[in-house]
């Protein structure tokens, strides 16, 4: 650590936002290492900036750091003029609370949130002294375990890893460390520990398990080679989510990171199930914390953070059963505090007068909404529920109180996608802009910005898309170019997604085994930090794409049979294919299917996962 | 139309100076992150903190001099207001019971001084070079003794004008107090100009004696230790 420490002190004066590699911050846990049995390196494959945000880190820290003889540190990818400094002068990646190597950690874990990090998880390795490959490292520690949605489909990934823990990690997390800590004396082999973690539900141990490919390059079957594991591995899923362990405190940063306040997690899941949406599918069922827990969650941190800003988290905040009950309760705590109360991801159908003038009474941002398509018989096959009318009416709600700034979202590519869907786009924003023309002057804002913004749309696992081809290229090119002559508009602003991002976030989110030396491959050329568009270099991709000999449109633009044995088929997120299998289907019809709330249409989730609406025949009322 | 939130609300507010260190990881803080740091850390610690009266209140904290990244000290000044008459011993004993590492508060009382009246900051600088420290000595005071120090200032960008660096000579406000080997390192206790009339940092004159001396640095150690008036009486 004094060794670490003292280069530090000298390189940091020459270092961008150097708060961000000294840790120290407030919240922040240093135990003694000497009286620590398990030493945890959390990893974010991702700048400091990016990776403070991340609840579930904040979560998981707090769970293994309330361990007395267990110590979780923070760990993240420096930014590249750091990267090189730290090469330069032999700097191993160090955990930002003792300062220590983390190669010499019991456990270094990542979270995977999005594809684009994934070499920065093997610049990672590297830079702490490790070889990137899991076969590589033999001795039993350090570990490297991965989570976090995209380990739905790890396989790109799967080589790099010793395992994966699917699904939520308090519970899981706790067993697996608790057997670490148990087998650590007897100095077990990595083998011999990682057949014993195997047994724990949640637990994916990559390399106890073959994969076969058909002729076709499609895979013919996968299978485990050892009889500790088991044939298919089920996430994990916490039961009794108001009991669950939730932090009494945050790690309050120096420097401004991207989400900067304190954040309280309301519910977990969805009910709507949008087609496109893999979060909606793979965190599901939906539970939900009682008002009490929230206000109390809430008053805790910010009373132990300082936060002057705390913001509820879930998928569809607006679905919580008693919302307009909740916020007047935290209301009230927040405006005798001062505290800026902030509601991400509202939905818009049920977003009512009293709701909007609670969000403007502190501080009148901008809307947000995202129709994600462009006319109603596209919305109904990617099943977002919401119509044109809830759109204007929240608009027009909006304007009158005096909202001058609004943001829509949209998804190009869309499966059943027409030119007048994307006409539909350009044509939606207007007739916004339409509308604020129509309230009176006194009324409105003094001026009105559309901002209008497409994705590509990427196929997911574990959604009913997944057997659904990307669109190509040059199709999404040219329907991008179709809503720009469609604007007419001044006041409507127009921004899209850069085109090779989309495609390999399609490669890597479907695909195989085969995919990871692409990954390798890609990360010897330099690719790091891929999803900063000043970083994403898509020439050294498609090199490292052609050296390996691995076709991009196979993974990406090819449309996959109902019966195709997918890469990720041995992992349970406890929705049935068959399913997914109608609810293609139904896509392909344009028909929509009810909400959870509205009546359950059979995902395949049972009653015991704790789901509020579990196994609910029809609309029941929920009590406000 | 809008109102500001508390308009017609006059809340009385007591003023307060605090004087703060800022050590060890803290000082890689940077100025305006200083700012949201102290702001939370007030509001953590439940001091009834006095909040602007306008659109967007919000808590009411003044720094009148910033001290750059990297450099140590415990005379570091932070004026606050509160809604209540509190104590000073009761201000200070609750504002350092939740802080990070490194930053804490050394004293509370009632601002004496006008912020205008800081002039000039006391400094002492450590340096190893990767030439002896008695041969840094020796060139330093050749350095400092010379009739002219020049500098390459950083100039913003104003109308007429492109950003750029101007040649400024700093030797009239150099006041140098002691200068000697300690710890086989170069030593360095001075007074530069600090303030809203003039403001120079320890860095210039640093970089200015290693392009002097052609010396590379390994380590270097600043601290503030004095903020000073025009009279040389301590800012109080």
């Amino acid at each position: 650590m004094k060794e670490i420490q003292e280069k530090l002190e000298q390189l940091l004066l020459n270092t961008q936002k150097p708060a961000r590699y000294i840790g120290g911050e407030l919240g922040s846990v240093v135990k003694d290492r000497d009286k620590v049995d398990v030493r945890f390196a959390f990893c974010f494959p991702d700048v400091y900036d990016v990776g403070m945000s991340h609840l579930g880190m904040k979560i998981l820290y707090g769970l293994k750091n309330r361990r007395e003889n267990w110590w979780c540190e923070r760990v993240f990818m420096p930014e590249k003029d750091f990267e090189q400094t730290m090469r330069e002068n032999n700097i191993p990646l160090y955990a930002l609370e003792s300062l220590d190597p983390i190669r010499d950690f019991d456990f270094i874990g990542f979270t995977l949130q999005y594809e684009l990090s994934y070499t920065n998880v093997l610049a990672m390795l590297d830079l702490a002294g490790l070889p990137v490959f899991a076969k590589d490292r033999t001795d039993l520690a350090p570990i490297v375990v991965g989570g976090g949605p995209c380990v739905c489909n790890p396989e790109p990934m799967a080589d790099f890893f010793d395992m994966f823990i699917l699904g939520e990690g308090e519970e899981v997390n706790v067993e697996l460390l608790e057997l670490y800590e148990k087998m650590k004396p007897s100095h077990p082999t990595k083998l011999e520990f990682l057949r014993e973690a195997a047994k724990i539900e949640g637990v994916y141990v990559p390399q106890f398990y073959d994969v076969s490919y058909n002729e076709d390059g499609t895979v013919s079957e996968i299978k485990p080679n050892t009889d500790n594991a088991p044939a298919r591995i089920k996430k994990r899923v916490v039961k009794d989510f108001d009991k669950v362990y939730y932090p009494d405190s945050f790690v309050v940063p120096f420097t401004s990171i991207v989400h900067d306040r304190a954040v309280v997690e309301v519910l977990r899941g969805c009910i709507r199930g949008c087609r496109f949406c893999q979060a909606g599918f793979i965190y599901r069922p939906f539970r939900e914390k009682n008002i009490d827990t929230i206000e109390k969650e809430t008053k805790c941190l910010c009373e132990q953070t300082g936060y002057e800003q705390v913001s509820l988290s879930s998928l569809s905040t607006s679905d919580y059963t008693q919302i307009e009950k909740l916020l007047s309760t935290l209301a009230d705590y927040t405006d005798k505090e001062n505290i800026n109360l902030s509601l991400p991801s509202l939905r818009i159908d049920n977003f009512s007068e009293e709701l909007l003038e609670k969000i403007a009474s502190v501080r009148k941002s901008g809307l947000t909404f995202a129709p994600e398509a462009g006319t109603q018989r596209l919305r109904d096959v990617i099943n977002k529920n919401i119509t044109e009318d809830e759109i204007m009416h929240t608009c027009r709600m909006a304007f009158e109180a005096g909202y001058g700034t609004v943001k829509l979202y949209f998804m190009l590519g869309l499966p059943e996608e027409t030119d007048d869907d994307v006409r539909g786009i350009a044509e939606l924003a207007q007739r916004v802009v339409d509308l604020y023309y129509e309230v009176p002057k006194e009324q409105r804002a003094s001026s009105i910005q559309v901002s209008l913004s497409t994705a590509t749309f990427v196929p997911k696992p574990f959604t009913p898309f997944e057997f659904e081809p990307q669109a190509l290229p040059e199709d999404i090119n040219r329907k991008q170019k179709l809503i720009l002559d469609t604007i007419k508009s001044k006041k409507i602003r127009f921004s899209y997604h850069h085109q090779p991002v989309s495609i390999l976030e399609a490669v890597l989110a479907r695909g195989d085994r085969r995919v990871g030396k692409v990954i390798y491959t890609a990360w010897k050329k330099g690719c790091t930090l891929d999803s900063w568009d000043e970083h994403f270099r898509p020439e050294l991709w498609d090199e490292a794409f052609e050296e390996c000999g691995v076709d991009k449109v196979f993974y990406a633009n090819r449309r996959r049979s109902y019966e195709e044995v997918m890469p990720w088929s041995h992992l349970d997120y406890l929705v049935s294919r068959r399913f997914f299998i109608r609810e293609n289907k139904k896509a392909h019809m344009a028909q929509t299917t009810r909400n959870c709330c509205e009546g359950c249409s059979g995902c395949g989730i049972t009653k015991e996962y704790g789901g509020v609406y579990c196994g609910a025949a029809k609309k029941s009322e929920p009590a406000n | 139309m809008a109102q500001p939130k508390n308009q017609s609300l006059q809340i009385e507010r007591w003023d307060y100076r605090l004087t703060f260190a800022k050590k060890g990881r803290a000082r890689y803080i940077s100025h305006l992150d200083l700012m949201r740091a102290m702001q939370r850390a007030i509001k953590r610690a439940g001091v009834p903190i006095w909040y602007t009266q306008g659109f967007n209140p919000h808590s009411y904290l003044m720094f009148p001099l910033a001290l750059p990244l990297g450099t140590e000290s415990e005379v570091e000044v932070l004026d606050i207001a509160l809604t209540e008459d509190w104590d000073c011993e009761r201000l200070l004993k609750q504002l350092n019971s939740s802080m990070p590492e490194g930053l804490y508060f050394v004293k509370a009382a009632a601002p004496v001084m006008k912020h205008i009246e800081i002039a000039r900051a006391e400094y002492e600088i450590s340096i190893g070079f990767d030439i002896p420290a008695e041969k840094a000595l020796e060139l330093f005071e050749q350095f400092v003794s010379r009739d002219v120090i020049e500098i390459q200032k950083r100039q913003k960008p104003k109308k007429g004008r492109k950003a750029g660096f101007k040649t400024v000579d700093i030797k009239p406000h150099v006041n140098m107090l002691e200068s000697s080997v300690k710890d086989g390192r170069l030593y360095i206790k001075l007074t530069l100009p600090a303030g809203t009339e003039l403001n120079l940092n320890t860095g210039v004159l640093v970089d200015a004696f290693c392009e002097f001396a052609g010396a590379k640095i390994l380590r270097i150690y600043t601290k503030r230790t004095k903020i000073l008036c025009k009279n040389g009486e301590e800012f109080i």
